[in-house]
């Protein structure tokens, strides 16, 4: 009796934190619902406010089709992503292991030094960068797309950050086990990180899916454009249709919202080996 | 010096200068322990650049063995040629073209195609263009452009190498209305194929006028101020504007100028303050705010979605290419007429012309012999049977005299109450005022819209006015 | 021994070399990719004129005087200090509120509040920016509701004036942001014993009292890195600048990264020596932030 008496005592305390999370929840979700709803109704409606489902759903999908290109566009973002994203896990946990757990003076004022590659504007590195790519002939293809990043500062950092939690008594034992370096890493350090990897793979994933302001100077033919330059390219247009425009931004939000929807569990573990 | 860097330098990675740079940090770096990472990470990117340097020289090659082979074979044969083309509004200029296309599969050649690339505005062309041009790679651009007529002077001063002028076609040139050429022509040498005619209307709904008590005629040649009233009568009486604005772009008091045939530029230089017809210009649109004769839209979306789409104005005033956004609002059909526009002194009609684009070949293209034959043969020899079905297809109504007389041309349009509007906008483009231009002709615009915001919001006339042209100043130290 | 000795040395050495081994890919790529394009861009800002044929600038420093004179650009830096200053602290006050009303075990349906708290996350800049501008226009979603609700009585031109519009971004900024820190927080909350705050319980402290003086020294170092990556991530804000006000009305929004590139790209006239001078200028702003905040909170051995 007593303790049902202190649950609910309790609950009765987390009346205001309720009241808080469901107000701002609702705001975090309020203009993705609405956004939802205009996906499905025409632009007049939208325009003149209606935030109920209309069923203009079809018409709009249509439109969206034959003004862009959308199953293109789709697959180019998801195969750029995807690439990147396993490129930039390999090449930046292997940077984050090495940094850690073969730690030394030199490496960590090398580390310095990288870091300061995140305050660099990507504006400035814009077209000197160009100039590289296209002097390699690789515009319009996935390497324009995923070469500037494909190492970063930030995941190195995190990678680094969590492999703390990795205890380097596993190296040796792997060492006595007649394991070479590179197979410990492999064989071991990667199984054990995995929440790491997850979290990694999400940040990287979603922030390669909507990058804009790169993909637009390197992606000239209409065949290599991602996602958010096809909403770009439908609110440029002469006239805006709302409906269609909000039909193609629910497109380019589902695969981020999936990825993170399945990968939520392991993307907090991941983090919270970030921040110990 | 055989130095990785200089090896960069060479292939095109770098500049002298990063070059240069990079050695001496090689000499520095040797003497630290970093030397043995600084040179595994030269050798990776040596690797990198060698096998890039391998592609470009490569490429280079089979390039330039096509261009010659494709500028040998003349357009006029019936061999299967392809000529690539750049450019936006697949409801306006891309018919256009679609229209030169088949104009010239059916007279000329059998077995030409045009590859037409869309793109989602002006600005996707003129950043293409701008970064082929900067890192010197020329390939990546089409063999023609649609290019906006405002910027085309400046692009070719800069980057002389991206174009090719058309003086080496047979063109009649006069065809064509002066203003339109006066863009395209630079040093005498024409550059670009006028496609579509920026003249200005001025549209009215003649229901609406009618309720508050005026006509079509009363119209024209109407002075600014008298204009003012008829609009404070138009929004009593209904509740519309008679005209809205971009207020982000500065369309109305450069037409308005220019039917006063005053520039905001003088010699080269703004021409601001000291403007009298600028300041009086500045005023009416004061005035005209004030007695909601005139609204300002925050933007291009707002202005055509908003106020034209969304049926808030009885008047639109811009170049003719607004008319399809006017005609989106089928209701209204037959209840629109169009005029010329308003002068600051009344009694003589005014003519301005906004915008507009002209077809550049540019100066890499390999097909370029056959781009310049198209484009000879189609927009530029008047032939009707691209501009009317340009007309019929896009609403684009062209700036060749030649083709202006067809009977499409003079046909009455039922949304503007079987007014021939076609041709009398060709015939309005006679007589638009060539005034001078600039290189900086939307910075400026840029510069007089915030000018005018802020007028609006409350600031001195001649203090804002002042501050627009200091800023215009600065902008064009280049 | 001695053979003991020498062979755990070349072992030594091996291991040594593959640490190294493992950082250069990483290393190779931030330097091709970031450091050597900025020195370019460092030695382009000493140049002016077309950018297909630059040359010196006269004098050098012509670009670097140009830009303190260039009024526009003093307002880009303004306003992008104006958001920063308001939006980071606004931001990370709130994150850190959510995550810990998050961290309480009792509270029920955690797992939904935190989803949906972090899913404006999940949309692209461009689409966000794209959403608020709709909801924020003159006869938008917004004030219908103010009107509705008798706030307004007639529509408020949100998007076009200065101000409003600011605010407009703030807000915008703020909704996207926040889930994402909180995040972090929530993280570092986490890591906390619970331990650490029975023991303050029997001391006596009450909730206020724990918050200040127990989670947020724990929290130190995760408000430092959050302090810094918004810092970083708003003197860089580009796509709302672009997508939501334009730069507008009349450049009154506009952010350095958004007018240097209208300065590269954008109305036709490429300066790209005065764009890469005032990219230059951005950097070493956001790195001397960096300094001063690592500097201030200073924990690491």
């Amino acid at each position: 009796m007593n303790k049902k008496k202190n649950r609910s005592a309790i609950q009765r305390r987390l009346i205001p934190s309720y009241i808080f999370l469901i107000i701002w929840s609702f705001i975090s979700v309020f203009p993705l619902y609405w956004m939802i709803t205009a996906a499905t109704n025409t632009t007049v409606d939208v325009a003149r406010g209606k935030i109920t489902f209309g069923g203009n759903a079809a018409v709009n999908f249509a439109a969206l089709l034959k003004a862009e290109p959308l199953g293109q566009d789709m697959l180019n973002s998801f195969i750029y992503s995807s690439v990147l994203t396993i490129l930039c896990l390999a090449i930046c946990s292997l940077a984050g292991y090495g940094f850690e757990l073969y730690h030394d003076k030199g490496k960590d004022k090398l580390f310095s030094v990288l870091l300061l590659a995140m305050m660099i504007p990507g504006v400035a590195t814009m077209i000197p960068l160009f100039k590289i790519v296209s002097g390699a002939h690789l515009l319009n293809t996935v390497w324009a797309f995923i070469l500037p990043t494909i190492s970063t500062p930030f995941m190195i950092m995190m990678f680094r950050q969590n492999s703390r939690n990795f205890p380097p008594e596993i190296m040796e034992a792997a060492r006595l086990d007649g394991l070479n370096e590179f197979q410990i890493f492999y064989r071991m350090y990667v199984p054990v990180m995995k929440s790491t990897y997850a979290a990694a793979a999400v940040i990287t994933f979603m922030g390669a899916w909507n990058s804009y302001m790169w993909p637009k100077v390197v992606m000239t033919k209409q065949t290599a454009q991602t996602m958010p330059m096809l909403i770009a390219n439908l609110a440029a247009g002469y006239t805006i249709d709302y409906g269609v425009l909000m039909m193609g931004v629910l497109f380019c939000s589902i695969p981020t919202m999936i990825i993170f929807f399945v990968l939520q569990k392991q993307f907090a573990e991941g983090i919270t080996g970030a921040v110990k | 010096m055989h130095t990785i860097p200089a090896c960069l330098h060479k292939i095109g990675i770098v500049s002298k200068e990063t070059a240069d740079v990079l050695v001496h940090c090689e000499h520095v770096g040797g003497k630290l322990k970093m030397k043995k990472v600084v040179s595994v990470l030269m050798a990776g990117i040596m690797a990198m650049s060698l096998a890039a340097c391998g592609q470009s020289s490569t490429a280079a090659a089979a390039s330039t063995a096509a261009a010659s082979a494709a500028g040998t074979s003349a357009a006029s044969s019936n061999e299967a040629v392809e000529v690539s083309v750049a450019a936006w509004d697949k409801n306006f200029n891309i018919p256009a073209l679609k229209a030169a296309e088949a104009d010239y599969q059916k007279n000329v050649n059998p077995n030409f195609k045009l590859n037409i690339i869309e793109e989602s505005q002006s600005s996707d062309v003129e950043n293409a263009i701008t970064l082929a041009a900067s890192s010197g790679d020329y390939s990546t651009l089409p063999d023609i452009v649609l290019f906006q007529d405002h910027y085309i002077q400046k692009f070719v001063k800069d980057y002389p190498d991206a174009w090719q002028d058309l003086e080496d076609t047979d063109v009649d040139w006069s065809d064509f209305g002066a203003e339109k050429l006066s863009f395209s022509t630079i040093d005498g040498k024409h550059y670009g194929m006028p496609v579509d005619n920026g003249t200005a209307i001025f549209a009215y709904r003649t229901d609406l006028l009618q309720e508050a008590g005026y006509t079509i005629d009363d119209m024209k040649g109407i002075s600014w101020d008298k204009w003012i009233e008829v609009g404070k009568a138009v929004y009593e009486k209904t509740g519309k504007y008679l005209m809205s604005m971009d207020g982000d772009g500065n369309d109305l008091p450069y037409m308005m100028l220019q039917a006063e045939k005053s520039s905001q530029f003088k010699d080269g230089q703004p021409y601001i303050t000291e403007n009298e017809t600028m300041i009086k210009v500045i005023d009416v649109i004061k005035r005209a705010v004030d007695a909601h004769a005139l609204y300002l839209a925050n933007d291009w979306s707002d202005y055509t979605d908003q106020t034209i789409v969304g049926d808030m104005v009885a008047g639109v005033m811009n170049g003719n290419w607004i008319i399809p956004t006017i005609e989106q609002v089928q209701e209204n059909s037959g209840k629109w007429e169009i005029t010329s526009l308003p002068t600051l002194e009344g009694g003589q009609e005014g003519f301005a012309s906004n915008g507009g684009s002209s077809l550049y070949v540019t100066g890499k293209s390999k097909n370029a012999a056959a781009a310049k034959d198209f484009l000879a043969k189609t927009f530029g020899a008047g032939s009707t049977e691209t501009y009317d079905a340009a007309l019929t297809n896009g609403g684009v109504i062209g700036c060749s005299t030649k083709a202006g007389k067809s009977d499409v041309y003079n046909q009455g349009v039922a949304y503007f109450n079987n007014q021939a509007i076609y041709a009398k906008i060709v015939e309005m483009g006679a007589n638009v005022p060539v005034v001078e231009q600039s290189d900086y002709h939307y910075t400026c615009r840029t510069q007089i819209a915030a000018a005018i915001q802020n007028i609006i919001n409350g600031a001195d006339e001649q203090s804002a006015l002042k501050d627009a042209e200091d800023q215009l100043k600065f902008a064009m130290q280049g | 021994m001695v053979e003991k000795k020498k062979k755990s040395m070349a072992l030594l050495a091996q291991q040594k070399r593959a640490g190294w081994g493992f950082v250069i890919p990483a290393t190779a790529f931030i330097m091709v990719m970031s450091f050597l394009p900025m020195i370019e861009a460092f030695l382009t800002s000493f140049k002016t004129g077309s950018s297909a044929n630059m040359k010196w600038a006269n004098p050098l420093t012509f670009n670097y005087t140009r830009m303190f004179s260039d009024k526009l650009f003093m307002r880009s830096v303004g306003n992008t200090f104006l958001y920063l200053i308001i939006e980071v602290p606004v931001m990370l006050v709130l994150a850190i509120l959510l995550a810990q009303l998050l961290n309480n075990r009792n509270l029920k349906f955690r797992g939904l509040f935190r989803t949906m708290v972090f899913l404006p996350c999940a949309t692209s800049l461009v689409s966000y920016s794209l959403i608020f501008k709709s909801l924020f226009a003159t006869q938008g979603l917004i004030n219908k509701i103010l009107i509705g609700l008798g706030i307004f009585s007639t529509n408020y031109n949100f998007l076009g004036n200065p101000d409003s519009a600011k605010v407009v971004i703030i807000l915008a900024l703020i909704w996207r942001w926040t889930g994402y820190n909180m995040v972090f927080y929530l993280a570092g909350l986490q890591n906390i014993e619970y331990s650490v705050y029975e023991a303050a319980k029997i001391d006596g402290a009450n909730g206020w009292k724990t918050f200040w003086h127990i989670t947020v020294p724990e929290l130190k170092p995760v408000i430092i890195m959050t302090f810094i990556m918004s810092i970083n991530g708003t003197l860089q804000l580009f796509d709302e600048s672009v997508n939501l006000t334009k730069g507008g009305p009349a450049n009154a929004t506009i952010t350095m990264s958004h007018y240097i590139f209208n300065n590269s790209f954008g109305q036709g006239v490429a300066n790209f020596g005065y764009a890469s001078a005032m990219s230059f200028f951005v950097f070493i702003l956001v790195a001397v932030l960096a300094l001063i905040n690592l500097k201030v909170g200073d924990t690491r051995e």
